[in-house]
């Protein structure tokens, strides 16, 4: 079965270091660069996820990551080079368009902004199982429904992408037409949705059916077959991490000083 | 309106939720297929706010965003999660304030869950990207509005309401059409006032 979420099954540190220590890095990496407010310090922050995905082997997967960001990163360096209302000092030329020294520094600062966050965030989701990231919220005291309600959402999703391609199919054998003009395919959006949604909202009510029967409401305390806890590399991340904010925000007072 | 906010959260809801996200991912997967100009990404929200609630839509809304932030490594996708409860939380009201059995009610609900949108995405916006949106349409009219020195919260919030107004609007008819269809034997799952009557 297709599995919407990117974790690489791979046994390295990464994988089986504890997810709330993952998540401590991307507190880290996404808040020292805001806080501190030079830009050396998203490169530092880079450095750092690059260094991490390459010992963790998965670097590769993060490319088309990457990919996908770059438009929107060159929309932001277009508009604002261009356009940007403090503009004044002219960079360069390309052709008849003037680039400005202000727009494209804004620019950069919101791109690296944006490639830190991913390449963080990428550290995390490569590399954590989502069913070990709920066992682990369930264990550090979060509510099992909520636990069902994440869990559930990595099963029903290839379940109603299967429900999707036969309607596709079904349809498009009675002769409707999913390509050709715009008018066409926004034609083609209802036979093909209203199916999938109706179906799996009235399997909604099995489901909720079958839970009760197994004790979805019951009050009592849950167990848990895997008891993880956080171990000492765990902690010794955590504990750098925060030493880093502590830095960030100890470089903001200095140079506003 | 005592009842706005009134909440069942038995097994039903909670199984209302998952089904609800993954309705947002159908809608957003069937629009790129069908290479359609539009997000259509909220479709799954609507449905949970209109059956389960403001509460049920928010929660539906937050979470999609949250959770596919934290499975497809899409920051972006994460930034907006309080657009998405914000939209749950609009059409939620609306629908218990009555507003989704006409047609025209869906229009209105539309309209609300549109300016909710550019509400609170434009700031976000202008914080993360600078004022841009990522659609085509939305960014040429921020580029023109920038070159023609008008403020980027301005230029930012025309962005905004190009992209979302539409789509809102588009979204809440199909949402519409897809809740007249829906058996009663499914929707009386999510009345609040269903007594259960004993014989004796």
């Amino acid at each position: 079965m297709k599995s919407i979420s990117l974790y690489v099954d791979k046994d390295t540190y990464l994988t089986r270091l504890h997810p709330f220590a993952k998540m401590f890095y991307i507190l880290a990496a996404v808040s020292a660069p805001l806080i501190g407010g030079a830009l050396w310090i998203y490169g530092l922050f880079l450095a750092i996820s690059l260094c991490l995905l390459i010992s963790g082997k998965i670097i590769r997967k993060v490319f088309p990551l990457i990919a996908f960001s770059f438009t929107i990163i060159i929309t932001i360096f277009l508009i604002h080079g261009l356009f940007n209302q403090e503009n004044e000092k002219i960079l360069f030329h390309l052709g008849p368009l003037a680039f400005y020294q202000e727009g494209l520094l804004y620019a950069a600062r919101i791109g690296l902004n944006i490639l830190n966050m991913l390449l963080a965030f990428a550290t995390f989701v490569l590399t954590t199982k989502p069913a070990d990231l709920v066992d682990d919220l369930e264990q550090a005291g979060f509510s099992p429904r909520f636990g069902y309600m994440i869990s559930s959402v990595f099963q029903i999703i290839p379940q109603m992408m299967g429900t999707m391609n036969t309607i596709m199919d079904a349809q498009r054998s009675r002769g409707m037409e999913t390509e050709g003009s715009l008018l066409v395919r926004a034609r083609a959006f209802i036979p093909l949705i209203s199916p999938v949604v109706s179906s799996s909202l009235i399997n909604t009510r099995e489901r909720a059916i079958a839970l009760e029967v197994r004790g979805f409401d019951s009050k009592s305390k849950k167990t848990f077959l895997r008891e993880r806890k956080l171990a000492g590399r765990d902690k010794a991340l955590m504990a750098l991490m925060a030493l880093l904010i502590v830095l960030s925000v100890v470089w903001r007072v200095l140079t506003w000083l | 309106m005592k009842n706005l906010f009134k909440t069942k959260l038995n097994a039903a809801c909670f199984v209302l939720i998952p089904a609800c996200i993954g309705i947002n991912y159908l809608g957003k997967l069937f629009a790129s297929v069908l290479k359609l100009p539009l997000w259509l990404d909220s479709i799954g929200t609507c449905i949970g706010g209109i059956l389960g609630g403001p509460v049920i839509g928010g929660i539906c809304g937050a979470a999609n965003n949250l959770i596919y932030g934290f499975t497809t490594g899409d920051s972006i996708t994460l930034v907006y999660a309080l657009t998405s409860l914000g939209i749950g939380v609009a059409v939620g009201i609306m629908a218990r304030l009555g507003r989704m059995e006409k047609l025209s009610g869906a229009i209105l609900t539309a309209c609300v869950a549109g300016i909710t949108a550019v509400v609170i995405s434009t700031p976000l916006n202008i914080i993360f990207w600078g004022g841009t949106t990522g659609n085509i349409w939305g960014d040429a009219v921020f580029a023109w509005s920038q070159a023609s020195g008008l403020p980027v919260a301005f230029g930012s919030f025309l962005d905004e309401v190009i992209v979302d107004v539409p789509d809102k609007l588009i979204t809440l008819l199909i949402v519409y059409a897809i809740i007249k269809g829906l058996p009663k034997k499914l929707t009386s799952l999510y009345e609040l006032d269903d007594e259960v009557l004993s014989l004796d």
